[in-house]
């Protein structure tokens, strides 16, 4: 464990250092969320509806930092680190393809989690935002959301070619999910064949998950979103430590 | 005295191009080795074979009486590997780079009084990338000799290095070897060659066209300077 918290530490200050991940993980959702916040205030997201816009938007606003994060983030700076021949110094050393990758992944888990903290803190001062589900339910679709777009990261980065080849992959990913999943616009205004067709990008199914826990909206099955995400998870991790390429 | 190396009928190609051809190696435990040959002999393809890095298309490798592929989380805490483009994080500072290598072994050595050995002691703080080459060099080899090996690869050890800086490398490696460490290195510079390999192989396209001590390369061409043996020797097939 203590391999994984020094190399956790300097990866971290690393990617500090780097400054993009603070921008587009930590201060996007947020600018996001404040142009939301002074556009609705604290409207009902409709007429009548028990809970604000702002309240419908948070889980969207949680999704951009891992759209950041796991889609752009982690991809760029694996295959960078493929390379750069930074990992074919580390395959000459006792660590453990998987270490590295939990390390990275890591890093930006830290970031989605500082992206909550920041969104929620704003979100309760300045608009009176409040979970009107419960916590813990929240945090689990939250975590599995996260997880899941991570884990597509992860694949990426392990097995692109270059830097080059992940980028492209990357913004393949990254645009679409971030537009159309409605992390940036809301399903909801979408027209209904293309509701039908963003369904299936898993974020869709993270983005609605997380939503329905925020507003303790138990209706609907909970119960694909999960298995989909799930799923997601499993396969893109796996497939990424067993086809993992030092060079 | 224990084998450190055994290389047997090492053999690879690229698209039909033979580059490693039926290579055999055999290292003394606690000798320096060193491999040479012009560029694009096959010096840097012979290393990853023996690493592991790059598979062989045949032969056998045993490093410390291990298999460098199948053993290679336990071989490499007893190896030190330095690569000739030694590559770092783009925001990296010299202290960081040691604590994530050193970190990676069960029982590494000091970084602090390793770099400051090494010269570059007052450089902790500063990013790698702002290192000169030679400093740079020097905090590859550093890098090498974390996890207090019993065997060591030095691809091009010295290149970039000043001439003092060269001096320095060659007399610590030197008491490293008295301590009981195994080298193996490619060079090309036939002073540090004869400085401080006991054994040498010359290579030609892949294939080995000396094998044998310094002493031994310099009376096979009654030459007393290595440089004209090994020009001689590298040269052999183009005279016949």
């Amino acid at each position: 464990m203590r391999r994984f918290f020094v190399l956790l530490r300097n990866e971290m200050k690393l990617s500090i250092r780097d400054m993009n991940m603070i921008i587009f993980a930590v201060l996007m959702p947020l600018v996001i969320l404040v142009v939301l916040g002074i556009i609705y205030g604290g409207k009902p997201a409709y007429d009548g509806a028990p809970y604000t816009f702002v309240e419908q938007s948070f889980g969207a606003a949680c999704a951009v930092s891992m759209c950041a994060g796991g889609l752009m983030g982690l991809p760029l700076v694996v295959s960078d680190y493929r390379e750069r021949k930074i990992l074919k110094r580390f395959r000459v050393t006792p660590a453990h393809p998987a270490l590295l990758l939990a390390v990275e992944l890591s890093v930006y888990v830290l970031y989605c989690a500082v992206s909550l903290a920041t969104l929620a803190l704003a979100a309760g001062v300045f608009w009176r935002v409040r979970l009107h589900g419960s916590v813990w339910v929240f945090l689990g679709s939250w975590l599995l959301t996260m997880l899941s777009t991570l884990s597509i990261g992860m694949l990426v980065g392990g097995v692109a070619k270059n830097t080059k080849q992940a980028g492209v992959i990357a913004s393949i990913l990254y645009f679409p999910m971030l537009v159309f999943s409605g992390t940036t616009l809301p399903v909801e205004v979408m027209p209904s064949a293309m509701q039908k067709a963003v369904s299936w990008l898993p974020l869709t199914q993270g983005m609605t998950l997380m939503k329905n826990t925020f507003l303790g909206i138990s209706g609907g099955n909970a119960l694909l979103p999960v298995l989909v995400m799930l799923g997601v998870t499993a396969v893109c991790a796996g497939l990424a430590v067993r086809f993992f390429r030092w060079e | 005295m224990s084998k450190a190396i055994s290389v047997s009928g090492l053999t690879k190609s690229y698209g039909g191009r033979t580059v490693l051809d039926h290579l055999n190696l055999s290292v003394k435990a606690g000798t320096v080795f060193g491999l040479l040959g012009a560029n694009g002999a096959g010096k840097s393809t012979t290393t990853e074979c023996m690493l592991g890095t790059k598979r062989a298309d045949g032969g056998t490798v045993t490093l410390l009486g291990q298999d460098p592929v199948r053993d290679r989380r336990a071989l490499f805490e007893r190896i030190g590997v330095q690569f000739q483009e030694g590559d770092y994080q783009q925001e990296i500072r010299v202290f960081e780079l040691c604590e994530e290598t050193a970190c990676l072994y069960k029982s590494p050595a000091d970084y602090r009084a390793l770099c400051a050995r090494f010269g570059i002691g007052d450089k902790l703080k500063s990013p790698v990338k702002s290192l000169s080459g030679g400093e740079r060099q020097r905090l590859f080899i550093v890098l090498a000799l974390l996890p207090n090996p019993e065997l060591v690869f030095l691809d091009e050890l010295t290149t970039g290095l000043d001439a003092k800086a060269r001096r320095d490398v060659w007399k610590t490696l030197a008491e490293l070897k008295a301590q009981g460490l195994t080298i193996f290195l490619t060079s090309h510079f036939m002073d540090e060659v004869e400085a401080l390999c006991d054994e040498i192989c010359i290579l030609k396209r892949g294939k080995a066209v000396f094998y044998g001590t310094v002493e031994d390369a310099k009376r096979t061409c009654g030459c007393d300077r290595l440089e004209d043996a090994y020009l001689m020797l590298s040269d052999e097939e183009e005279r016949k």
